[in-house]
């Protein structure tokens, strides 16, 4: 019990620190970025055609004369006090633009999560079992191939193929131009979501599949593979008796782990199919300069970064029993 | 063996997707687009994403105004711009301002309805004015003092300072209900008695509107008007799959061709021009840098004016898609023609020599041991107003002026064009620009933009705001520009070069009848759905 507590605090102290920590940087990163949220968000010629007083409010609007040990303070005060402040450019709470782009993203973000990670997974052990022949070179050249492209790349080329040239699927947005939102289907979201989810399926696969397949051979070259050999096993035994269960703990590390690259991939992915979900707010709130949105955005999505691995390393103990064990002795 | 796994890849891509598919074809009969008859009454269009109103359809936080504006379409506005940019009347029925320029009186009609049923009164528009100048956004309200409904149909407004452009004002400020208004929720649910009703709006990718049935003036020819945000690249593509009718597009996409679409451009004031300081270089009080000892001399402004090929501007960087520009206004009604001027490299040349900048061994000139160098700065990520700089400098080139090129960010440019030639871009469609570009400010006795004084000059604009007569401010705001002797003109200061306005650009689907278009304030953007109610299908 004693245990637990402790593992639980070190945790939350941990996570304290790090997100105040990535707060204070994307906060230093905002302050010295050549950006002039006057000049982006009101523009030179409204600017321009405005008297001196006028500019004087709006630089108090956007914050440029506050100094920035009171402005990140402000926030972070505000933020103890469960208050994560007003988005500038939406003029809504920042806690509810991102619930509302949250959830669009989920779903994407999800899917694209769970099916990199089996097929990630399944490509890997394909890959690991069938060394140097030709399945194993067909994954690798697709992996390498694919953790060489950039992702808004990716995402055009399926575009061009896909809506351009085969009309199959729809160019962008998450549900169809012009329907209102009573007669949009659940078939329509789901036709809306493919590009998106494939697009971050296809590059997420990549990583985890090449971790897979090496931490496979290296499984198999153990001595009690071959004494399994010896003693007749089946290759189909070995991989799921043996292969897959010493895979399993590294492969779910990587999946969690994966977690952040889904998210970063979600920023430009959603750009790309007009995707409203919290990659584009991302966007949106950075080029913007709306400092407590892209305080909240980054905050709450290191925090998703960071659950995610703490899910990993509960789920060691459910999965492993060495460690479970080796955790209870203490 | 590159080519061989790629055609691998593709094969198990659409392996996958078939899969995918035979899940999700069953209902994809919903595409809205699908219906081309000829008695379509709707239309989709692809904007840049920037164009979406972040906070909402409220004019209170910019709706409508700002660097673009546009007719905010939801509501209705007091007046409007004619396509020549004159005004006339939308909710108004007349309009008088007092001797002294501090009081407007408006008649509005009687007759007009908010979408809810309610009747538009004075009230809602003395509310809407106080309440816009009380937020605070981009609509700037410093002149105003307050509104005040005097009876049902009229609405006075109380002046800080004379203000003869007034109606411009006007024409952006949409009118909200003050029964039905609150700051937190009518940005997403705004009631209004424009042309449009708001029917949804999904955030982050389109706007749905709707005809109002109730509509005032005459029905709206498009009774849905779906508006899709989407990057340049995803709308050239949404264009391509057909999906939209209309998308906006830049030059760099002009020379493809889009089946079933056709290129339009639409003239625009969005402006690109350099500042040219025209003082020696200094420095404040405050240790700023300010001047510059080239650009000082009005001679070399001169020549710099008539010395570059704006045409030959727009056929290289713009793929021929603009105008010559000679001014910050070119066609506004408070433009002056006199600020035309004709490629004339020879002269320049010829004005450069009898200034004393005399050619040196190395092609550049020079004067009393002053080289004629410039540094041009640009906003760096902008790479239209990048090409144009290394144009602008390959011709000065040819005078004997040598230039540099530095990109920089909009944290110093301010800074940096008080002493070094910067490309901006400009605008709007109201004579304030003119009047902040070239008026002095405050204590430095300098415009605010480039160091630049002419008391001539600023007693014009004065009394041109001054002036109780919209019509007769226009021939003030012209003198500023030139009055025949003095002005901003080539015979006058010139302290700014004006290359070329930039055409908006956009593939149009075959059949959809575009409305003519005023002429398009700076930036893509909602100005091109300003008629969109007079729109049609052949």
């Amino acid at each position: 019990m004693k245990h637990r507590l402790n593992f639980a605090g070190k945790k939350l102290t941990r996570m304290v620190l790090l997100l105040l920590g990535v707060s204070l940087l994307t906060f230093l990163l905002m302050w010295a970025s050549p950006l002039d949220p006057l000049q982006t968000n009101v523009g030179q010629t409204a600017l321009g055609s405005m008297t001196q007083e006028q500019i004087a409010e709006l630089e108090a609007y956007w914050g440029i004369d506050t100094p920035p040990a009171q402005r990140y303070l402000g926030w972070l005060g505000g933020v103890l006090h469960g208050d994560f402040g007003t988005s500038l450019l939406y003029r809504q709470p920042v806690l509810t633009v991102i619930g509302e782009r949250l959830a669009n993203s989920v779903g994407l973000m999800a899917t694209a999560w769970i099916i990199s990670g089996i097929l990630g997974l399944f490509l890997g052990m394909l890959a690991g079992a069938y060394r140097n022949r030709w399945p194993d070179r067909v994954i690798r050249g697709y992996c390498l191939l694919i953790s060489s492209t950039p992702s808004f790349w990716l995402a055009i080329l399926l575009l061009m193929i896909f809506a351009v040239e085969l009309g199959w699927l729809p160019v962008g947005l998450s549900v169809p131009m012009g329907l209102q939102a009573d007669s949009v289907t659940f078939v329509d979201r789901l036709r809306h979501g493919i590009l998106p989810v494939l697009t971050l399926s296809m590059t997420g696969v990549a990583n985890i599949a090449l971790h897979t397949r090496e931490k496979l051979i290296e499984v198999l070259s153990l001595d009690y593979i071959l004494f399994a050999k010896a003693r007749g096993e089946s290759q189909t035994s070995i991989l799921l008796r043996h292969g897959l269960r010493n895979v399993s703990l590294p492969a779910m590390t990587l999946q969690f782990a994966s977690i952040s690259e889904i998210i970063g991939g979600s920023v430009l992915v959603e750009q790309v199919f007009s995707y409203p979900g919290l990659g584009q707010a991302a966007v949106t709130a950075g080029l913007g300069s709306d400092l407590p949105l892209l305080l909240g955005i980054t905050v709450i999505t290191a925090a998703i970064v960071f659950v995610g691995n703490l899910a990993a390393d509960l789920l060691y103990g459910v999965i492993d029993p060495k460690i479970r064990r080796r955790a209870a002795k203490l | 063996m590159m080519s061989n796994i790629k055609r691998k890849w593709i094969a198990f891509l659409i392996c996958f997707l078939s899969l995918s598919l035979t899940a999700g074809c069953g209902g994809s009969a919903s595409e809205s687009r699908s219906d081309t008859s000829e008695n379509r009454s709707s239309v989709v269009i692809a904007m840049d994403p920037n164009s979406e109103p972040e906070a909402g359809f409220d004019p209170a936080f910019g709706w409508g105004a700002g660097e673009h504006v546009h007719e905010p379409l939801i509501q209705s506005t007091l007046t409007v711009t004619n396509a020549d940019l004159t005004i006339d009347y939308d909710l108004a029925t007349d309009y008088s301002v007092s001797e002294d320029g501090l009081l407007w009186t408006v008649q509005i009609r009687d007759d007009v309805k908010f979408t809810d049923g309610e009747p538009l009164t004075a009230r809602d528009v003395a509310f809407t004015y106080n309440m816009v100048k009380e937020s605070s956004s981009v609509n700037d309200f410093t002149m105003l003092d307050h509104a005040e409904a005097l009876n049902d149909t009229t609405v006075a407004f109380h002046m800080t300072r004379p203000f003869s452009i007034w109606p411009y004002t006007m024409a952006v400020v949409g009118i909200v209900p003050e029964h039905a208004y609150d700051s937190a929720t009518y940005g997403s649910n705004p009631i209004g008695s424009g042309r449009y009703i708001l029917k949804q709006w999904d955030k982050g990718q389109q706007v749905i509107l709707d005809a109002n049935p109730d509509y005032y003036g005459e029905q709206p020819n498009m009774q849905r008007v779906t508006i899709v945000f989407m990057e340049e690249d995803a709308a050239f593509l949404a264009a391509q799959a057909g999906e939209v009718d209309l998308a906006y597009t830049s030059a760099t996409y002009s020379d493809q061709t889009v089946e079933g679409y056709s290129l339009a451009a639409y003239e625009s004031v969005d402006n690109r021009g350099f500042n040219l300081p025209a003082i020696p270089e200094q420095t404040t009080e405050s240790g700023k840098r300010i001047g510059n000892d080239f650009t000082a001399d009005v001679q070399v402004r001169r020549a710099i004016n008539i010395g570059v090929d704006r045409q030959e501007m727009i056929d290289h960087v713009l793929n021929g898609y603009g105008s010559p520009a000679y001014s910050v206004c070119d066609q506004m009604p408070w433009y002056n023609p006199d600020s035309e001027v004709a490629y004339d490299p020879e002269k320049a040349k010829t004005l450069l020599d009898e200034a004393g900048w005399k050619t040196g061994e190395d092609g550049i000139r020079e004067k009393d041991g002053v080289k004629a160098e410039l540094n041009l700065l640009y906003a760096t990520g902008d790479s239209v107003r990048q090409a144009l700089a290394a144009d602008f400098a390959d011709q000065l080139k040819e005078l004997g002026i040598s230039c540099t090129l530095e990109g920089v960010g909009w944290d110093t440019a301010y800074d940096r064009a008080q002493s070094d030639p910067l490309i901006w871009g400009w605008g709007a469609h109201t004579p304030m620009e003119l009047y902040n570009l070239y008026h002095t400010i405050g204590d430095t006795g300098l415009a605010q933009y480039s160091p630049y004084s002419n008391s001539t000059v600023d007693a014009y604009m004065d009394q041109a705001l001054a002036s109780s007569d919209l019509e007769a401010s226009y021939d003030l705001w012209q003198k500023a520009q030139w009055d025949g002797t003095t002005g901003v003109t080539q015979e006058g200061d010139i302290p700014w070069v004006w290359l070329v306005n930039i055409d908006h650009l956009y593939w149009v689907a075959d059949g959809l009848q575009v409305a003519e278009q005023k002429i398009h304030p700076h930036g893509h953007g909602w100005s091109i759905v300003n008629n969109v109610d007079q729109w049609s299908w052949s």
